[in-house]
């Protein structure tokens, strides 16, 4: 078979650019999640904690934006195996994210490729890890 | 390494239940995540949310396990997600996990803080060997920075 995707250790994945992340859709997150942190969804909250003084993303966004970053380029969710990743600084609303990704290594046997993947929010690391995928 | 006061929380179980992703609620993950509806197929991150609402407990549960707060600015520090197979919208799958290890650090910049660990297993009805684990690590900030 032969792959229609570049899989050459070295090849950068398309990158994904969030352009301004929305408090809003943080709001929607937050019932999504259930999660009752007030710092997704109340920027006085945030203030509080000296963290800032806008809206704090959630971590499974972040994440979901560099998923979707490597499904896009990998052929959809079948294609994941294994992931993880390390959550490094806050993504806050407004941030313009930039999600990038790597081939790190291809295993022609077993199809598989391990991706360097990370993201960055108004040019501060966010998020970095690797993704293991089947091609 | 040291342990710090939860350490015996390690090995704690969760009740666990059932993980169903209806239809609107991964459109509504895709949207919020500014990504194209992946059904038939859950959005991977999704996994991670369906199983902690399948496991039992909430979030607050998971905090108050750990005398922690909101308030306290708890944080995610890793999570590692494996699969077997994309999971499917509508589809029901059994939920079972807990809390697989609770360590104690300190930092000059962070001061103290726990890190929980918990580990959810998605298997099909029935099944033994689960298609999805989602492995979270919960950053719980005890506020005593070092000299």
């Amino acid at each position: 078979m032969t792959l229609e995707i570049p899989v050459a250790p070295g090849t950068e994945l398309p990158t994904l650019v969030i352009d301004a992340v929305d408090p809003e859709k943080m709001k929607l997150m937050a019932a999504l999640l259930q999660d009752p942190n007030p710092i997704h969804f109340d920027a006085e909250a945030v203030r509080a904690l000296g963290l800032g003084d806008r809206v704090i993303n959630q971590g499974p966004s972040t994440l979901s934006y560099v998923l979707t970053m490597v499904m896009g380029w990998a052929g959809g969710p079948g294609a994941l195996r294994n992931v993880h990743m390390r959550f490094l600084g806050n993504v806050f609303g407004g941030d313009r994210v930039e999600c990038h990704g790597t081939i790190a290594d291809y295993d022609q046997e077993s199809g598989r490729a391990t991706l360097d993947v990370h993201a960055i929010a108004n040019g501060r690391p966010v998020i970095r890890g690797s993704i293991v995928v089947a091609l | 390494m040291d342990q710090g006061p939860y350490a015996d929380l390690t090995g704690y179980r969760f009740p666990g239940g059932i993980a169903l992703v209806e239809p609107w609620m991964n459109r509504l993950w895709c949207y919020a995540t500014c990504a194209q509806d992946t059904a038939p197929s859950v959005h991977p991150m999704l996994v991670y949310a369906a199983a902690v609402q399948g496991s039992g407990v909430t979030f607050q549960d998971i905090f108050e396990l750990l005398d922690g707060t909101v308030e306290t600015g708890i944080m995610v520090g890793e999570q590692r997600l494996a699969f077997q197979e994309a999971l499917e919208v509508g589809e029901i799958y059994e939920v079972s996990g807990g809390i697989t290890q609770v360590e104690r650090k300190s930092g000059r910049r962070a001061g103290t803080f726990d890190i929980a660990t918990f580990e959810l297993e998605l298997r099909r009805p029935g099944g033994v060997d689960p298609v999805a684990v989602s492995t979270t690590s919960f950053v719980f900030p005890r506020g005593e920075v070092s000299a």
